[in-house]
């Protein structure tokens, strides 16, 4: 079994050429190894993905350039359905035909921003303040609007002044915690984005 | 233009509903893609001349192949390779006969005929010629990767052209749909041979898909994209090098354009090739991996691995 793996994982080097069928056969593999030195690697990815946008989670595949170093940006420049996956067998609709632009979108979200009340202005916050506000937010309005039973002693246990939208693109195991953690407060205006 | 309404039911017969999984080679077409692809090639690349002397070569392949008789497996064989979860052509069970000699000699004749290739050609020739029986079954077995005897590098691209004749006629007596997937996807579903590299096609019914293609037999099979062919590894581990000439490729967006590719892997440090037809229509896996020798030499002094050769350029043992 050691000759078979040696074969089968071979280096192409300029002197293992010499001793090939190449050379042997009175060919020259000089031309080939000046050749080389006028080439450059570049380096690209392919990364599978889904689509964001809605519930029927099509794949997709994301083409890259970059050389993976961490002072690099890699750069998205092509995206397309993946034809290898089982929903959408490389097609996409308008949408997501469209990714591409919304990848390089200048007005694309990439923080948390602010609009105070009667503001005109957004104002850049960081995730630990607006994760603050938000469930500073929802306590006071579950605080004040919770309702544990109805007038006639029914135990309902329901909150109706705030409802969720939870994201596409999730695993059945993000919808499930998704769904525990709304259930658990309380809430009844729930879904799991789909149409939009 | 008017809106065709499709009627209930219909929407299902014209979608595909499966992926086809595998690529029988024609008889008519197999080589002579090839022996053109070579030639085209051959025109720039920096081994061109080795390509053009190949391109001789194959067109005696495809010139043999079109009225060779083989014996096909039967249907006992297959059913049996099938209910083992073997490939029913495997080199070192399905016998390869005599016949195939005959046409190492044909191929010999044509490289022979030529009298502007370099003299080592015509001696490797004579030699073949006066070999004996045994050792040219010894170096068969070799390239076939059933034997141990050390690879003979010159006689090595004659010896496995005529292999690949007989192999490809055995392919050529099977039904797509008929050839069941093997559990390792990594070699030929027929032979049992690593492929040379592989091709992500641009036509439908194969659009988008990656085949990988037999290195023996020229059959061609389905392998998910984005996946190290040689280990099975995914996602961060797999990029796709290539070799570009420019300044500065990366920003200039020839990177992009690159019809051939290396799909390395970081936790094998292996690699093989991937064509993209939609870049080039013209790509052919076994021609495009050769003239393609300076992404091979740019790899290796990365220290990445080619995960298999090419069965027309041999290096010696040990390498």
């Amino acid at each position: 079994m050691s000759e078979l793996t040696r074969r089968q994982f071979l280096k192409v080097t300029g002197l293992s050429l010499v001793g090939s069928s190449l050379a042997l056969m009175g060919f020259s593999p000089g031309e080939a190894l000046a050749e080389v030195r006028e080439y450059k690697l570049t380096r690209a990815t392919e990364t599978r993905n889904t689509c964001p946008y809605c519930s029927v989670a099509c794949g997709i595949l994301m083409y890259g350039l970059g050389d993976g170093a961490k002072n690099a940006l890699p750069s998205i420049f092509h995206i397309e359905g993946d034809p290898d996956h089982p929903v959408n067998r490389g097609t996409l609709c308008p949408k997501g035909a469209g990714l591409i632009d919304f990848v390089h979108s200048a007005s694309r979200l990439k923080y948390p921003e602010y609009r105070a009340p009667g503001s005109d202005a957004w104002q850049r916050i960081t995730w630990d303040d607006a994760l603050d506000r938000i469930s500073k937010l929802l306590k006071q309005d579950r605080d004040a609007n919770f309702i544990a039973k109805t007038p006639d002693g029914l135990t309902v246990n329901r909150w109706l002044s705030t409802g969720m939208l939870a994201a596409s693109a999730s695993s059945n195991e993000a919808g499930y915690i998704t769904q525990k953690v709304a259930r658990s407060l309380g809430l009844l205006g729930f879904d799991n984005q789909a149409r939009v | 233009m008017a809106q065709r309404i499709l009627e209930p039911g219909e929407i299902e017969t014209l979608a595909q509903r499966s992926i086809p999984r595998v690529r029988i080679p024609a008889r008519t077409a197999v080589f002579a893609r090839r022996a053109a692809r070579l030639r085209h090639l051959g025109a720039r690349a920096g081994i061109g001349d080795y390509l053009r002397f190949l391109a001789v070569l194959v067109d005696a392949q495809h010139a043999t192949l079109q009225d060779l008789s083989v014996p096909v497996p039967t249907p006992a064989h297959i059913q049996g390779s099938t209910e083992h979860g073997m490939p029913p052509l495997q080199p070192a069970v399905w016998p390869r006969g005599d016949a195939w000699f005959e046409t190492l000699r044909i191929l010999g004749e044509a490289l022979a005929a030529h009298a502007d290739f370099p003299a080592a050609v015509a001696q490797t020739v004579s030699r073949i010629r006066r070999a004996s029986r045994d050792w040219i079954e010894g170096q068969a077995d070799a390239l076939l990767q059933s034997g141990d005897e050390a690879v003979d590098a010159a006689a090595a691209p004659l010896v496995m052209a005529s292999l690949q004749v007989h192999w490809a006629a055995y392919a050529a007596s099977f039904a797509a749909e008929k050839v069941s997937p093997l559990d390792v996807p990594g070699v030929c579903p027929l032979c049992g041979t690593q492929p040379v590299a592989s091709v992500v096609y641009a036509q439908p019914p194969y659009q988008g898909y990656r085949y990988l293609h037999c290195a023996l037999c020229a059959t061609e099979w389905h392998m998910v994209r984005v996946q190290c062919t040689r280990c099975g590894a995914v996602g961060k581990s797999i990029a796709y090098q290539s070799a570009t000439l420019g300044a500065n490729p990366e920003n200039d967006g020839s990177a992009a354009q690159s019809a051939v590719r290396a799909e390395t892997c970081e936790e094998c440090h292996g690699y093989r090739k991937v064509l993209y037809q939609e870049k080039d229509p013209g790509v052919e896996p076994v021609a495009d991996d050769l003239a393609s020798l300076n992404l091979d030499l740019l790899l290796g002094e990365r220290g990445y691995h080619r995960a298999s050769g090419n069965p027309l350029l041999w290096q010696p043992d040990g390498n």
